[in-house]
């Protein structure tokens, strides 16, 4: 059973490769051929840990204004076979993204 | 060249023939040949399998043997069947170093016999000659003790470490060894979480192919802290009829697909009734709703556990019928169970091998 035999809305979506983009933002290119860039700031400011995120309304508590402009990942760790958790230069490092946030997240998917 | 080296490349080349129905390859292409001698018109070769539980194991076996034997100036062959269990998980700073393979066993609610199917799992993949762990995460009722007929508890080891109890060639932990016993424990998201690094980190399982892990049932924090901290390499998701007919099971399926941990398949436990006087098959709740929602899901369908009390009998024991009543009709259906599941990981495992897992370079 692979991957593209799931059905449904659930099926997973997993990274082939997940690299650095110029000196800050990162790449993820998919399984399924897809490439999404995330800058860097961007992607600190989706952080959906309880800290950055209210658990139950889903509120974003992060302020933008926190946040300074040249936050940049330190490091990536893969986490199980669902997420990644990144360490950013602010100190911060709770947030676990899953790949179905990510891909979620894809800023070229976004409808602007 | 010489006759006997050009037999050789004869028997190699008639073993191409043969696929490997799981990976839909020959298996000459996948590396499953391993030795190939012939001498004075016998032929012996080794076959290198993916489990000890392979499911089609004396059909391959067969098949090689046939195809060799077709081959001019063959007498006799004689063919090997071995393995080799491959990890799925390419983490090797995890918490489990040794352990191959870690398959959760979940069902989406409690009593539906998801700890007699994971010790009866692990009792027939160890019966098969695999090495098999079975960790009791049941925290709100650990059973395993019990179905396993343990009396002693663990040691600790070197370097704080817990050395598992073995019992039936199983390697065993469960939450029972540490629970007080007078009053039920209400565990709290932290605790929780301490006690699974405990359990994952704090015991030497060694060298492991599998290792089964009975999950309380439900899909709350601990199955999640649990994803969360190890590679997994799939779920079982057990359920009875009815469960599938109530959406119970399908909970279960969603959680670790939302975790992107595969799901191996579904068993469907308690599923009809044989009548022990007459043999009838009395179908109480229906048969197969599992067999339906695994296809609609796509997800492979692991077996059917007849409802029976010579399971509930032989685990009230302390030992589990695979064990105790091999020849039994309840015995051969956990046996199908554990081989299909270990075809499944198998599936998993030589998927990471062919093609390449996440690369992440930073
Ligand atoms: N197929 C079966 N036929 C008869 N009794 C069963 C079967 N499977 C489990 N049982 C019994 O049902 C009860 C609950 O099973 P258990 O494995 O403890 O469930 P769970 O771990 O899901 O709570 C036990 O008494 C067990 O012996
Ligand atoms: S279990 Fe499946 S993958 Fe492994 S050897 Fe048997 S058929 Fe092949
Ligand atoms: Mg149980
Ligand atoms: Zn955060
Ligand atoms: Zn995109």
């Amino acid at each position: 059973m692979d991957e593209q035999t799931r059905s449904g809305d659930d099926s997973p979506v997993i990274p082939r490769e997940i690299t650095r983009a110029g000196d800050h933002d990162i790449r993820i290119l998919w399984k399924s051929g897809h490439e999404s860039l995330y800058p860097a700031r961007y992607l600190r400011l989706k952080c959906p840990c309880a800290v950055c995120v209210d658990e139950w309304t889903g509120r974003e508590i992060l302020r933008p204004q926190a946040v300074t402009e040249d936050v940049a990942p330190s490091s990536l760790e893969l986490v199980g076979r669902y997420g990644l958790r990144v360490r950013w230069t602010d100190g911060h490092s709770d947030g676990i993204y899953t790949f179905k946030l990510l891909r979620e997240l894809c800023p070229c998917c976004q409808e602007s | 060249m010489s006759e006997t080296d050009k037999l050789k490349i004869d028997i190699v080349d008639a073993l191409k023939s043969i696929q490997d129905p799981d990976l839909g390859r020959d298996i000459v292409s996948l590396g499953f040949v391993k030795d190939v001698k012939f001498c004075g018109g016998v032929a012996a070769v080794t076959i290198e399998l993916t489990t000890p539980a392979c499911p089609v194991k004396d059909q391959m076996r067969e098949e090689a043997r046939q195809a060799i034997l077709a081959l001019d100036g063959v007498d006799e062959a004689n063919v090997e069947m071995t393995a080799r269990v491959r990890s799925s998980s390419s983490d090797n700073q995890s918490l489990l170093p040794g352990v191959k393979n870690v398959i959760p066993v979940a069902s989406g609610k409690g009593g539906v016999g998801k700890s007699t199917v994971s010790a009866n799992l692990a009792v027939a993949l160890a019966q098969s000659g695999a090495q098999v762990g079975l960790m009791d995460a049941d925290v709100y009722g650990p059973s395993i003790p019990t179905l396993m007929g343990l009396s002693e508890k663990p040691v600790s080891g070197p370097n704080q470490q817990m050395i598992p109890v073995t019992q039936y060639d199983v390697k065993i932990i469960s939450m029972g060894f540490f629970l007080p016993e007078e009053k039920a424990v209400i565990w709290r998201g932290p605790m929780l979480d301490k006690m699974i690094t405990q359990f994952l980190g704090g015991v030497q399982w060694g060298e492991l192919d599998y290792l089964i892990i009975d999950l309380p049932p439900g899909t709350g924090d601990i199955q999640l802290s649990l994803c969360q901290k190890v590679p997994l390499t799939g779920a079982v998701i057990v359920s009875t009829p009815q469960d599938v007919a109530l959406n119970v099971a399908q909970k279960a399926i969603a959680m670790f697909n939302q975790l992107n941990t595969p799901v191996l398949g579904i068993v469907e436990n308690m599923s009809h009734y044989r009548c022990s006087h007459c043999g009838q098959r009395d179908e109480i709740f229906g048969t197969g709703g599992a067999r339906k929602v695994s296809e609609s899901r796509g997800l492979p369908f692991l077996g059917e556990i007849p409802l029976s009390t010579n399971i509930r009998v032989h685990s009230d024991q302390g030992k589990p019928v695979v064990l105790a009543d091999p020849e039994s009709e309840q015995a051969k259906a956990f046996l199908q169970v554990a081989e299909n599941t270990a075809a499944q990981i198998s599936i998993r495992a030589m998927a990471g091998e062919l093609e390449q897992d996440i690369k992440v370079s930073f």
